[in-house]
């Protein structure tokens, strides 16, 4: 058991620190100009110089990974900050008051997440149009309602503890018990719930990349390296192999990270 | 006699709305003078806590006259696992306290904080520990700490020590007498264990169905029970001994 916690945890991690830290590399790096076009190079295959091969215009797909990963990565990263921030204030107003505001709260929560966000994504880009700031702005905000719910259950779970009581009758305010006495119990649960929501946002933004809605060229990103790559994908395999591998990664080493927070949750 | 520290006058007290709206405390009037102790005596659901909430300001669907004579009454909880926060330390609630009542300076708050540690039984090595690295009666030593450290000079008491094993109750009994005594604290305590009472307490009001159906100094009471409740209550203690 105590092994295949950290077992978990530990290989998450450096998975997690490898895809981020090629994420990162991406923001300062590249080998060559992701956007150079050189049609000596139309659809080379990997090799030492460039070791992810070309694509259909002749661009380096190690350069553009980088890219397209760094642009996945903060996508994901401002989804989640928009999301969580807004869904953790939301929803531990909700679960510490309680109240008629809190079961409309709710309920429009639950509407909300009776869709796909990436269906309702669709429909919000449709009105506001695409582009890498608009499908943060979508994602974020769809992804408000399920950390709202989390973030619920644990504040109404502390609410009536005896240690809440006893802060309440040392005069304590309330949005003081809230952020500085609950909050820091929540933390277990909303991480592992992150860890999730990060991935999901990952997916989300590759599926609306994919549907051709999301990030617009000169702009890349996995999701769309993935959906471009497509057509080629008999001929030139490592066009989408190398984006793919990469989300992967990416998404291996968050899940693991978020299911051994949660077995160590479970052991308590 | 001095003024009392708490004074309740025919004080009525519901729960719920319409007609779920049940009665938990009916005409209850008691004083509590200061340095006194009260027990509360009483089945379970005879109204022991709801009468404890009322007097915390907890419950607010009440009717009658209730007068607190004392800042911030404070409580001590039952369960000792659950009346500390679980991801703080034992200092910083304790200073918490004094942060709410407007204690600027840090320095001052942790020497107060750790005095008060020690007035518990405790010593410095226990500030920086959370909750879980301590035992039962550790925590319910934590618990009055933060209680007192207000300075209120009336603190409920709901069955402090009935999660404790006899020792251990034995222990905490007596720190709550001596606390008593320095401080001149005025103790209403929750318990429906009689010997417990009988020893801590100078008075005590034996509740039934939201009712205080006898009450009196704790020896009046033991040696001559009134009430046909109190008897049961006493022959039952009894048996168990
Ligand atoms: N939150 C509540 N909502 C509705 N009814 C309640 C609530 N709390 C208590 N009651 C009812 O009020 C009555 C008195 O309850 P109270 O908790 O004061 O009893 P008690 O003497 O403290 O019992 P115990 O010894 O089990 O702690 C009981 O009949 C109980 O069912
Ligand atoms: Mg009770």
């Amino acid at each position: 058991m105590e092994r295949r916690k950290n077992w978990y945890l530990t290989l998450g991690l450096a998975l997690t620190v490898l895809s981020v830290g090629y994420s990162a590399l991406g923001l300062f790096w590249t080998p060559y100009s992701p956007t150079a076009i050189s049609t000596a190079d139309q659809y080379a295959a990997p090799s030492v110089s460039h070791l992810f091969g070309c694509d259909h215009m002749g661009r380096d797909v190690f350069s553009r990974t980088l890219e397209g990963a760094s642009a996945t990565l903060t996508i994901a990263l401002a989804v989640l900050a928009i999301g969580f921030a807004a869904g953790l204030v939301l929803g531990a107003l909700c679960g510490y008051y309680g109240g008629a505001a809190d079961a409309f709260v709710m309920r429009v929560c639950d509407a909300v997440a009776a869709f796909p966000s990436v269906l309702l994504g669709l429909v919000v880009i449709a009105v506001i149009g695409p582009g890498k700031y608009n499908v943060i702005l979508a994602l974020g905000v769809l992804f408000i309602p399920s950390f709202a719910r989390l973030a619920r259950g644990e504040f109404l779970k502390y609410r009536d503890r005896d240690f809440v009581r006893a802060a309440r009758l040392m005069g304590v305010s309330n949005l003081r018990i809230i952020f500085v006495h609950i909050l820091p119990n929540t933390w277990p649960v909303l991480l592992s719930g992150l860890t999730i929501g990060f991935n999901n946002a990952v997916l989300a933004e590759a599926s609306m990349s994919y549907l051709g809605i999301g990030v617009t060229p000169p702009d890349t990103s996995l999701g769309r390296m993935i959906s471009e790559a497509q057509s080629y994908f008999a001929t030139s395999p490592w066009l989408i192999l190398f984006p793919a591998l990469v989300m992967i990664l990416m998404i291996l080493g968050v899940g693991m990270v978020g299911e051994g927070i949660r077995e160590r949750l479970g052991d308590k | 006699m001095a003024e009392p520290i708490l004074d309740i006058q025919n004080l009525n007290s519901w729960y719920g709305k319409g007609k779920d709206r049940v009665q938990a405390l009916k005409n209850v009037s008691l004083t509590l003078a200061p340095g006194e102790a009260l027990g509360i005596v009483g089945e379970s659901g005879s109204g022991k806590t709801t009468l404890a909430k009322c007097v915390l300001g907890l419950v607010t669907d009440y009717q009658g006259i209730l007068r607190v004579n004392s800042s911030r009454p404070q409580m001590v909880f039952q369960d000792p696992y659950g009346s500390l926060n679980p991801a703080r330390t034992v200092g910083w609630f304790l200073e918490e306290a004094l942060r709410a009542s407007g204690v600027r300076d840090r320095k001052e708050r942790k020497a107060r904080a750790v005095d008060m540690l020690v007035q518990v039984g405790l010593t410095e090595e226990h500030y920086g520990r959370k909750p879980a690295r301590l035992s039962g009666g550790q925590r319910q030593r934590v618990s009055i700490a933060a209680a007192l450290i207000q300075g209120s000079k009336l603190i409920v008491l709901d069955e402090p020590v009935s999660a404790l094993d006899v020792t251990l109750q034995a222990q905490i009994l007596q720190l709550l007498a001596d606390l008593r005594e320095k401080y001149r604290l005025s103790y209403l305590f929750i318990s429906h264990d009689l010997a417990v009472v009988y020893q801590l307490c100078d008075r005590v009001c034996v509740m039934y169905h939201g009712q205080v159906v006898e009450e009196g100094d704790v020896d009046a009471v033991y040696d001559d029970p009134q009430h046909d409740y109190t008897k049961k209550l006493l022959a039952a203690s009894l048996a168990l001994d």
